[in-house]
């Protein structure tokens, strides 16, 4: 069953228009990611859902009804901020169980939400304290505690997790993904860290300039990418392009300095177009086979080595799973399995089907 | 001579400087204070004394029997109370909505708030007198709070406060966890403001205590008076009466440096914290 479903959805501030017709659904129970870079429209696309703005044209629905003239409070939605939003001038407890008091519960009840909330997070030690009292990750949490409170049917998280350390962060997000799981809530998580959205997401929205540029599950997205926006927005690191030509009945395509790469599956085509190559698809080779790149630097980790390297005249990036000393000038020769390479119209960037 | 030294005279220089400039401050407090035990005839000595030579208390005697002096200490502080109360009310309600809710007509009407501040009173204390007047409500405290209700200068500092300590975010949570608007302004903004708030009282209680222009204009019967002009009334066209003025001024002091003393860490606090942000 559908969750949430936002249809046409068109936002505009004064006579700026920052969403243009914006549709997707989320089936009940979902994880769903709204990922795009900074001032895509994610944000603005969850204060839409959250009431928190008003909206120009389009619908919002959540569950069965359209919430667009509905008030915030009356949505049965619960939004955890990126600066936390807690109360300072209230102890965690009085904190989490803010949203039950205002529904006017029973004392008795509101303890004990605040203490089962309070257990799934691990904060019940800290309820007797103030916000400015805590680390940034227990304050995430108190944020997180007030949500489940309230036993919202869809969660609303505006990039929880930047304001935490790398290391936190890494953390938090398995705890997000766990508490996912276990009370099984709708939850839309709008983030610019294509990472988080590739591991915590069962959905993935791509957004770029107000449009929404593909939905899908995250593997779905890293293999199949409709256009070259996605394909070197989603990976880490992000494809690399490289202007090719294709010539009809030819097996190989053509790069700018000459050298040739053979791909059968698209002998069909005919025209310019950007080969890309995930870094991470690319192999070294001692064979006579495969691309010419001179070697601009290196970094090893121990698991892997990270190359750029020059490859007729584009910077392009190689992840080997394996030691590979080499040195800044070399030439060397790198090899791709053709069912991994994939071709981009030159003009549109939308991907070529083989 | 060492750095230690050398800091160490500097400290004493900077101590000598305040303790002169701290001297200048308190001397006439102190003489005032001591003028008040002082007879008639000590108060034209000269060079006059600091310390009365036969202390005498018949001048508090006097003030307290022939003046409603209590009365009218009374009446300034009904006063300054309401229209501090008044003051911090409309300020902070004021203030909040100008700094949260940023519609055009509110920055207009924000506008106009200020640019009272820039009109001295005394251009319209005249037609104000006569609007007063025609309400009846001349010798009276409602008389004297219409032109104390509001200061634009509060709603501005309470602005200023909301926009450097409240976060958007905060509002909407709280909008999202189901409070209405004026829950909100009651049981968060409020409570924010504390420190604001309690230096915004200080300063309008002290601005109604102090109040002389308006008062002595809309007050002419003699219980009615508030303290300062009660004061006033010490100085008549042909005569000074010093030392019962003295002793008036000294007993008057009394509730407001004690007010002060209690509230002065809000005080401070207050005003710091408004160009602060945690």
């Amino acid at each position: 069953m559908t969750q949430v479903e936002i249809n046409d959805l068109r936002k505009s501030f004064g006579p700026v228009e920052t969403l243009h017709g914006v549709s997707f659904e989320i089936p009940e129970g979902a994880f769903a990611a709204l990922v795009g870079p900074s001032g895509c429209g994610k944000s603005t696309i969850l204060r839409l859902i959250a009431g928190l703005e008003e909206v120009t044209s389009g619908d919002i629905r959540i569950g069965d009804r359209v919430v667009n003239d509905v008030e915030s409070k009356n949505r049965d939605i619960a939004m955890v901020f990126q600066n936390y939003a807690l109360y300072p001038h209230m102890t965690v407890a009085q904190n989490m169980g803010f949203s039950l008091r205002l529904l006017k519960k029973p004392k008795k009840d509101i303890e004990t939400a605040v203490h089962e909330a309070a257990t799934i997070l691990g904060i019940d030690g800290l309820l007797d304290r103030f916000p400015k009292q805590l680390s940034g990750g227990q304050r995430q949490r108190v944020a997180m505690g007030r949500a489940i409170v309230r036993q919202p049917q869809v969660f609303l998280f505006d990039e929880p997790l930047s304001n935490l350390d790398a290391k936190l962060r890494v953390q938090m997000r398995a705890e997000l993904k766990a508490m996912h799981q276990r009370l099984r809530t709708t939850t839309i998580y709008v983030t610019h860290d294509q990472i988080e959205a590739m591991t915590m997401a069962d959905i993935v929205v791509v957004m770029r300039d107000g449009h929404v540029e593909q939905v899908g599950r995250p593997l779905e997205l890293y293999d199949r990418p409709v256009n070259r926006f996605v394909a070197g927005f989603i990976g880490s690191p992000a494809m690399n392009f490289v202007p090719v030509t294709s010539t009809a009945g030819a097996d190989a395509v053509v790069l700018a300095d000459g050298q040739s790469l053979d791909l059968p599956q698209f002998r069909a085509l005919s025209g310019a177009f950007d080969l890309g190559l995930r870094p991470e698809h690319l192999r070294h080779t001692a064979e006579p086979a495969g691309l010419n790149v001179t070697i601009e630097s290196s970094e090893q980790t121990g698991s892997e080595t990270l190359i750029q390297a020059d490859l007729a005249g584009q910077s392009i990036t190689a992840l080997l799973r394996e030691r590979f000393d080499c040195h800044p000038g070399e030439r060397h020769r790198l090899t791709v399995d053709p069912v991994f390479a994939q071709l981009f119209d030159a003009e549109t960037g939308a991907r070529i089907d083989a | 001579m060492s750095a230690k030294a050398r800091a160490r005279r500097s400290n004493f220089l900077i101590d000598v400087c305040l303790f002169f400039i701290c001297l200048a401050l308190l001397l006439p407090l102190i003489m005032l204070i001591a003028n008040g035990f002082k007879t008639p005839a000590e108060m034209l000595v000269w060079p006059p004394t600091i310390l009365p030579r036969n202390p005498t208390l018949e001048n508090f005697v006097t003030v307290f029997t022939e003046t409603p002096l209590l009365r009218w200490m009374f009446n300034s502080l009904a006063f300054a109370t309401l229209s501090m109360i008044a003051i911090v009310a409309t300020s902070a309600l004021a203030g909040y909505v100008v700094a949260k809710f940023p519609f055009r007509s509110i920055n207009v009407i924000f506008i106009l708030f200020l640019t009272t501040a820039i009109i001295p009173f005394e251009v319209y204390m005249i037609p104000l007198y006569f609007q007063v007047k025609a309400l009846g409500a001349l010798n009276s405290i409602t008389g004297l709070l219409i032109g104390y209700l509001v200061m634009s200068f509060g709603i501005f500092l309470i602005r200023q406060n909301v926009i450097a300590s409240i976060p958007d975010e905060l509002l909407e949570a709280a909008r999202i966890d189901g409070a209405g608007e004026f829950w909100i302004f009651r049981h968060i903004v409020v409570p924010l403001l504390r420190g604001p708030l309690a230096a915004l009282a200080v300063l309008a209680f002290f601005q109604a205590w102090t109040a002389f222009a308006w008062p002595i204009i809309t007050l002419t019967r003699k219980t009615s008076f508030t303290i300062e002009v009660g004061l006033a009334n010490f100085q008549s066209a042909y005569t000074v009466e010093l030392s019962l003025l003295s002793a008036a001024s000294a007993a008057v002091m009394v509730p407001s440096v004690l007010a002060f003393v209690l509230l002065r860490r809000n005080f401070v606090e207050g005003i710091a914290a408004s160009g602060m942000k945690e």
